[in-house]
């Protein structure tokens, strides 16, 4: 395709798909997947997105504008499909439970329980305040990074973060507590 | 050991004063399997951060991507209020068409209808061809208007 050639003539300031755009494939999903609670869901999610910058054909002048846009964009769409679908509530933590198995089945057991618990805790979280700590904490986002990304002001980033903190804070140790 | 910095850090956590460092700081240090007891029920939370960071799209994923970037694009065309409207178009000039062509035939019709009394003749006598003397018939003869045919069948008969 003649795209990728004006891509290798401009390749000084211009992004790239390969390079650029497709590794923001699994950051996506994550996002994706945060909202939807459903692995299919944020990953046809994530192939709009990506599909759609694809096709757009723009040259992008600058990276970040472009991971902001398919932020956005992943984050709207994604909400669109839980609208579509209904409230729906799968946990995520099955994920991880293959993962720790090293450590014992007993002790993999007492883990995969606490995280879907932890889970459970991000998911009752208003979604913005869910995205915000998703991207602060698993991303590991600077508070100005997030702003940027979600087209809204640090202030209201902190805010956000603070309330999603504090809620987390509070039921989990709530929960911990009575020993669930 | 001593963890005053750890327990530092988390409640700095909570109140959202700790910098992208400190908060790596306090993911990795959760992922250790030997963790002081005051400190166990803050484990899942951490780690549970850390192992998010691991999530990412199926193997096949891209593979999938690829087949849908082949595909050729269909783009979307301006429709006009014409080209909108042509089906409803197209059904009104069949519509025209139809009554156009139906009252012209009717119209055809209607001049034909002159001649049908020599048609009707012919028929009355085709059908009784068997019987000769229908062709004398009083009622039959009466049926032609027209003076001319009449004395030349007349002078057949004589």
């Amino acid at each position: 395709m003649g795209y990728s050639s004006v891509f290798l003539i401009e390749a000084m300031q211009k992004i790239s798909f390969e390079e650029d755009i497709l590794p923001l494939k699994d950051k996506l999903f994550r996002v994706a997947f945060r909202i939807t609670s459903e692995r299919a869901d944020a990953e046809d999610v994530v192939q709009d997105v990506l599909l759609k910058v694809w096709r757009t054909h723009t040259s992008w002048e600058d990276k970040n504008s472009v991971e902001a846009f398919c932020t956005v964009m992943a984050r709207n769409l994604a909400l669109d499909k839980i609208k579509e679908k209904g409230r729906n509530t799968q946990p995520i933590a099955e994920e991880n439970f293959q993962q720790a198995d090293e450590q014992g089945l007993e002790n993999a057991f007492l883990n995969a329980e606490a995280e879907s618990i932890i889970v459970k805790l991000i998911e009752k979280l208003p979604e913005k305040q869910r995205t915000i700590l998703q991207l602060r904490d698993v991303e590991g986002r600077t508070y100005r990074e997030i702003a940027e990304l979600l087209q809204i002001t640090e202030e209201q980033v902190k805010v956000n973060l603070f309330r999603a903190r504090q809620r987390i804070k509070m039921q989990y140790l709530e929960i911990d507590n009575y020993g669930l | 050991m001593d963890y005053k910095y750890i327990e530092q850090l988390i409640d700095r956590y909570w109140e959202c004063e700790t910098t992208i460092e400190e908060e790596q700081i306090l993911r990795t240090f959760f992922m250790q399997e030997k963790l002081p007891a005051h400190l166990l029920r803050y484990r899942a939370y951490f780690s549970y951060l850390k192992e998010a960071q691991k999530i990412g799209v199926s193997a096949d994923f891209e593979e999938r991507l690829r087949k849908e970037m082949e595909r050729p694009v269909v783009q979307a065309k301006r429709i006009g209020l014409l080209y909108r409207f042509s089906p409803l178009l197209k059904a009104a000039a069949v519509l025209l068409l139809v009554f156009s062509m139906g009252s012209l035939v009717k119209h055809s019709m209607i001049d034909t209808t002159v001649e049908p009394m020599i048609g009707q003749v012919e028929d009355t006598i085709q059908e009784k061809i068997d019987q000769p003397q229908v062709a004398y018939q009083g009622d039959t003869l009466r049926l032609l208007k027209e003076d001319a045919v009449a004395p030349y069948l007349e002078k057949e008969i004589d």
